[in-house]
């Protein structure tokens, strides 16, 4: 019977259809396009009167209950595009809100308890574990979607940060020219004032004297606590220890700012013009032969 | 129950004819009561003993097992059974099952060369038949689908408004209400109402979907308000498919035809047109280079009178 059928689809009129709706069919996901003959087949049965018959006879009394039923139908609808899933889902979406809440206002007036109350447990459709699965995607998704935020969150920062930078650097060099300048003219007012050339030698410290031009210098005070090789700026012996060795740490400290600890060691060991001139510590001759052959051994 | 009784999709007026010799066979409940009463009762009470056979062909792809499977797990009145072998005299056996197993409906899922899925759904013992093609199929598995309900909690079942406008699909509206409806106090189902089914039609398609519905409520009153139904939202529950109604026969699984898709383009003919479309590649490939050669024999080139003139 079934062979049948199918070749009574096959009617010579399925061969014209036009070639748009034929490609739209590619492969088996892609069939929500579904190919249709261009203009109805003439041979197709419709027997109207047959199938009211067949309905008659199947349906169930037109006096039945509603809750036998729980049919509903919708009264008016608009078209909607079957290519546009978003319409097309919002509108079976519409039609089963709309449904429901007529129902419910039904099983309302009948009185009866319809709604699951809270502890109410059985089995679900869906088992727990794939419920956690699903969960777990939702969690994902959205782990996704937040740190994806921040990273552009974080892009722009550092592009607003850069400007930001830009603006205070230039903050500061004004900041000093004014503060400089601020300098310069009270030195003016003074010597126009008439103070002596002693006192203001005195005060004439950092600016325009001889250290500020100078390029920087190594200080050769030896700072408690900071090695000669530290570069740290004495931040590194200070690890932020609690005050429970303190003893023991001033000691160490002496130790280090004497011997020295950490930092390049490159710079100790470096010759200069001094240590190049220094023949103190050399001694001629045999000795320094013997050693050597004793390491050659 | 001593003896079946009749499919009860009879009508009242003929259970009105056939209540008068009711007491003659009376085991269980007619014992007591009189002839009026019983005829009161059996009009009044009308229950529906609607049980589906769900089915599928051998050689099923598992993507539509799945399909089968959720179905199953929507309707609680329903009884799955072994595959059967899809031949030709399917129909026939399939009707001796469903009787086997005193089931009033079927749900037939036929695959057919691992890819194309029809399913047949039929009432049984002489009640019409319908042949879809099923399309865009998304089971329950997916993880798309996030709602979850109640197994075996009653469905509402809601139309889309053109439903009504054509027989064939009145007719179909009822087969739907009949067999994906849960009938009232079924021993497997339960008593509170959280789910509900869209079927809807589109582009001449029935298009299914499930929906989970979520309601803020606390669960001691039965009260809902205004409030309440405004805030009510559904959540999709799955599975979801596509019916494209082929025929609708007068028999199950059988019988006259009473309607026919005047649209249907069955997917074996749209394989093969395609497969044509491609084939004819070469063919165009051969063809338009004897015809370049053609031209070319025809319209010979002119003899270029300084080609050779830096040759000295």
């Amino acid at each position: 019977m079934m062979v049948a059928d199918e070749l009574a689809m096959m009617n010579p009129e399925n061969e014209d259809f036009d070639p748009e709706t034929e490609s739209e069919s590619e492969d088996e996901e892609g069939d929500q396009q579904v190919v249709k003959l261009s203009e109805p087949s003439k041979t197709a049965v419709y027997n109207k009167d047959g199938l009211l018959e067949r309905l008659a006879d199947i349906s169930w009394p037109d006096d039945l209950d509603w809750t036998h039923r729980l049919s509903i139908n919708r009264e008016e609808q608009e078209e909607v595009d079957v290519n546009d899933d978003l319409a097309r889902e919002h509108s079976f979406y519409t039609q089963g809100l709309e449904g429901i809440r007529q129902a419910y206002v039904n099983f309302q007036s009948t009185g009866e308890p319809f709604l699951r109350p809270s502890d109410y447990y059985a089995e679900m459709v869906k088992s727990d574990t794939h419920m956690e699965k699903v969960k777990g995607r939702l969690l994902a998704e959205k782990r996704r979607i937040e740190e994806s935020e921040e990273r552009r969150k974080a892009r722009d920062n550092k592009k607003l940060a850069k400007d930001v930078q830009a603006q205070k650097m230039k903050e500061r060099t004004k900041q000093k020219k004014q503060e400089i300048e601020s300098v310069k003219k009270w030195r003016k007012q003074r010597q126009q004032s008439g103070f002596d050339k002693e006192d203001a030698g005195g005060l004439d410290l950092a600016f325009n004297g001889g250290e500020a031009n100078k390029p920087y210098q190594r200080s050769n005070k030896k700072r408690p606590g900071v090695s000669p090789g530290d570069r740290s700026g004495g931040k590194a012996t200070f690890g932020g220890k609690g005050k429970g060795f303190d003893k023991k740490r001033k000691s160490r400290e002496f130790k280090d700012s004497k011997f020295g600890f950490g930092g390049r060691k490159g710079l100790k060991k470096q010759n200069t013009a001094d240590t190049t001139n220094d023949f103190g510590g050399f001694h001629k001759g045999d000795r320094s032969a013997k050693n050597n052959k004793r390491v050659k051994r | 129950m001593g003896k079946k009784r009749k499919h009860t999709e009879t009508e009242a007026a003929a259970i009105e004819e056939t209540a008068i010799e009711r007491p003659k066979r009376t085991l269980l409940g007619f014992k007591d009561g009189s002839t009026e009463e019983n005829k009161e009762t059996s009009v009044v009470t009308f229950r529906n003993k609607e049980k589906v056979l769900v089915t599928c062909s051998r050689r099923i792809s598992y993507r539509y097992r799945h399909l089968m499977l959720n179905l199953v797990s929507l309707l609680p009145h329903c009884k799955k059974d072994n595959k059967v072998e899809s031949k030709d005299s399917k129909g026939a056996t399939l009707n001796e099952l469903v009787e086997l197993k005193s089931c009033s409906s079927c749900l037939f899922f036929e695959c057919r060369k691992g890819k194309d899925l029809y399913l047949w759904m039929a009432k049984c013992p002489n009640g019409p038949s319908v042949k879809f093609l099923v399309n865009a199929v998304h089971t329950m598995e997916e993880l798309k689908l996030t709602g979850n309900h109640l197994k075996g909690s009653r469905p509402i079942l809601t139309f889309s408004s053109n439903f009504d406008k054509q027989p064939h699909w009145k007719l179909l509206k009822e087969m739907f209400i009949q067999i994906f409806g849960t009938p009232k106090d079924h021993r497997k189902s339960k008593p509170f109402y959280d789910h509900v089914i869209v079927f809807s039609i589109l582009d001449d398609h029935v298009w299914f979907r499930n929906y989970q519905i979520s309601c803020p409520h606390n669960g001691a009153t039965q009260k809902i308000d205004r409030g309440d139904l405004e805030k009510m939202t559904l959540v999709e529950v799955g599975p979801r498919f596509c019916l494209n109604p082929i025929k609708i026969f007068g028999g199950s699984f059988g019988g006259p035809t009473l309607y026919e898709n005047p649209f249907y383009v069955a997917p074996n003919q749209i394989r093969s047109l395609e497969k044509k479309q491609k084939a004819g590649k070469y063919a165009k490939k051969v063809k338009a280079k004897t015809r370049r050669k053609i031209h070319q024999l025809s319209n010979p080139m002119e003899v270029d009178e300084f080609a050779d003139m830096w040759k000295e």
